[in-house]
């Protein structure tokens, strides 16, 4: 099983945000997979459902800031779709999947990489619990 | 036959160092589909543009992939290359290898970029060209508002050759600038006359919308005058309906600026003093003059400027000695802090209190009382005549424009004013601009920027009566469509209307001029009728399904 953390990241804010970490070189978990997205809005369930199909540990998705989506309302759709999907997977008993929905600004590297880390940390603890 | 694919990988001038590109180069040739793979170091520049081109051509690669920078860099010089060698700009897809890979991780990453160059090969397998087409666009705009922006803004609109409408409620034109002459320095009455001479320019007085439709380019507004509905088409719309205020004190009901008589006569608005500096038989020239502003709303530059503009004037005509109560004095505009310090040096005498002072009026005399946090100590000024603090608020049509033309308002009514991603000036439907006192509080300077802005985006808009879309880049599926309008319902940009395709059946279309390519609807149409190119089902699950793969 592979263990990649797939972040759904939305081009106006955390793409960006993402590429600052790189050029700031700021320590990143090597397991994360971004997808660029034109807006958080545009991730649905069946992606976050795909990507814990192909073995990913956790699922991100990273979208503007609220009040400041580009798309006004993609934002809070994205968090919506998230809890939902978090439900689904509780539903058929893999509770210790994660879906993390962030809000932040495309100048934020240091959340992004505080989110992935926070995650990598997280699902190391609840390895060495069971 | 399978898809030819054209891998370009790039190690950036060097700045790559942690990939071993050949070991890379061998592994990305053996994906299928992939049947070449170049390797170069400056694919950015002239030189390997050219290499690209010709190796586009002499292959007859039909998708593209660079691995090598972040996408915000050189997509669009990429996709030009494209272009140029006769394929459709779209049919491209990046790895970032650089930014979200090299310079994300210490030690050699090599597999962790083949990975990406997967995610983005897979990708590329599924992309559909886009064609670009020529829109015409109605090359009219519509202002709405009569004041100093509105007029402003159609003078300087008309400058750059665009016919422009002034569609204004009161029966004249600056109605609601008289008074303010003072503050804006620059008389309106010769702008009007301007307006009234410019041939350019139709003014419509005492007139209102009624409704609107369409989309930029081509938005067909109703408008009631004289009992009247009128149908006109506009290429753009831009709102400058200002502001409104009403006096922060605590009294119910709340009074408006505009009341004449508030205890006596002796306390007031801004407006109201303007009038009065103006007035030159003034029966009985006050003596002490208190004045008040940044207790109720942190935002404060337009009362800070007119109260220092009024301040000095008051000085200067009367004499008067002038006491300002306020939290602080916020002089960020332009020129603010010259005058702050000229009204020191003439003698006003600025309070500063946490708390909003406490008023009490009697025998045509207002009497302050504030604690001065400098002193320490309590305070209490009996003056004249008080200007009272004024709340900037929406204009009462805001509420019936917004929703006519089905734009969203901030919590305290204005148009947008905080989504960075949209610039100040911009509505979330494309063709729908601000300017001034309508979308928050203002200053002249912040006024006058917002003018010049919205007629570059507009004559860069219209100018050329042409526009270049995608042409159906996102596109509902007649045959899947079911017509259930949550796409209608969801859209931010009201890009998405219902059209009649036969005698029993309508379907969603949107429309290529609005639409600003989210994918909101793609995402949440329950028939999965709606197709993004570029990042459909397919296509992002493709991605998702290289990650991890052996």
């Amino acid at each position: 099983m592979s263990k990649e953390i797939v972040a759904f990241c939305c081009e106006h804010s955390a793409y960006p945000a993402a590429d600052l970490a790189g050029k700031l070189r700021l320590d990143c978990p090597e397991n994360l997979r971004v997808i660029r997205v034109p807006c958080a809005g545009r991730v649905d369930v069946i992606h976050i459902l795909k990507a814990f199909e192909r073995g990913a540990t956790a699922v991100l998705v990273l979208g503007c800031e609220d009040g400041a989506c580009r798309h006004i309302t993609g934002n809070t759709r994205a968090k919506e779709r998230a809890k939902y999907s978090e439900m689904l997977l509780k539903e058929v008993g893999m509770d210790n999947r994660t879906v993390d929905m962030l809000n932040l600004a495309p100048n934020e590297p240091h959340k992004f990489v505080r989110a992935a880390n926070k995650i990598t940390k997280r699902i190391k603890e609840s390895e060495e619990a069971r | 036959m399978e898809t030819k694919i054209g891998v370009f990988l790039c190690n950036c001038g060097g700045g790559i160092k942690n990939i071993d590109f050949d070991a890379a180069r061998e592994k990305v040739a053996k994906i299928p589909g992939v049947t070449c793979v170049n390797l170069s170091s400056n694919l950015c520049l002239e030189e390997g543009k050219e290499k690209m081109l010709s190796c586009i051509k002499d292959e007859n690669i039909e998708r593209v992939v660079v691995a090598a920078c972040s996408p915000e860099f050189q997509e669009h010089i990429f996709r030009q290359v494209l272009e140029n060698a006769g394929l459709n700009g779209h049919l491209f897809s990046m790895a970032n290898i650089r930014e979200q890979c090299s310079w994300a991780h210490e030690g050699d990453v090599t597999v962790k970029a083949v990975e990406l160059i997967k995610m983005a090969v897979n990708r590329a397998r599924l992309l559909q060209p886009v064609e670009k087409k020529e829109l015409s666009v109605n090359r009219e705009v519509l202002v709405v508002g009569g004041g100093f922006s509105a007029i402003n803004a159609a003078l300087q609109l008309s400058q750059v050759g665009l016919r422009t409408t002034l569609l204004e409620k009161e029966a004249v034109l600056g109605a609601g600038t008289g008074e303010l002459g003072n503050l804006y320095g620059s008389d309106t009455s010769s702008m009007i006359s301007a307006v009234e001479g410019d041939e350019n320019i139709e003014v419509l007085t005492s007139a209102r919308m009624t409704a609107t439709e369409g989309k930029i380019g081509d938005f067909t507004v109703r408008i009631r005058k004289d009992g009247e509905e009128i149908s006109h088409k506009y290429g753009a719309i831009v709102l400058a309906t200002g502001y409104q205020t009403e006096l922060a004190l605590d009294s119910e009901p709340k009074l408006r600026a505009e009341d004449e008589a508030i205890s006596g006569g002796n306390i007031v608005s801004q407006e109201k003093l303007c009038r009065m500096l103006e007035n030159p038989s003034l029966e009985r020239e006050p003596k002490t003059i208190g004045f008040m502003f940044d207790f109720s709303d942190e935002n404060s530059r337009f009362p800070t400027l007119a109260t220092l503009n009024n301040a000095l004037a008051a000085k200067q005509k009367w004499g008067s000695e002038i006491y300002v109560f306020c939290k602080n004095v916020k002089v960020d505009g332009e020129g603010v802090e010259g005058l702050y310090r000229e009204a020191r040096d003439c003698g006003v005498v600025f309070l500063k209190s946490e708390a909003p002072p406490r008023i009490t009026a009697e025998d045509g005399r207002v009497e302050i009382e504030a604690k001065d946090v400098l002193l320490g100590e309590d305070m209490i000024l009996a003056c004249d005549l008080l200007v009272a603090e004024e709340l900037l608020l929406p204009t009462e049509g805001t509420e019936v424009l917004s929703s006519l033309l089905n734009i969203r308002r901030d919590s305290k009514g204005f148009y947008q004013d905080e989504n960075v991603h949209l610039y100040p000036i911009a509505s979330e439907r494309k063709g729908i601009f601000f300017i001034g006192g309508c979308r928050g509080d203002l200053d002249l300077g912040r006024v006058l920027t917002d003018i010049s802005s919205v007629v570059i985006r507009v004559h860069g808009l219209l100018s050329s009566g042409k526009i270049v879309v995608d042409s159906e880049r996102v596109k509902a599926n007649p045959q899947k469509c079911v017509a259930c309008l949550t796409c209608i319902r969801v859209c931010p940009h009201g890009a998405i209307q219902l059209v009649r395709v036969d005698s029993d059946k309508e379907v969603a279309e949107i429309s290529d001029l609005a639409c600003d390519a989210c994918g909101i609807c793609a995402a949440i149409c329950p028939a999965k009728a709606i197709n993004f190119e570029g990042y459909t089902d397919e296509q992002i699950v493709a991605q998702i399904e290289a990650i991890g793969a052996p």
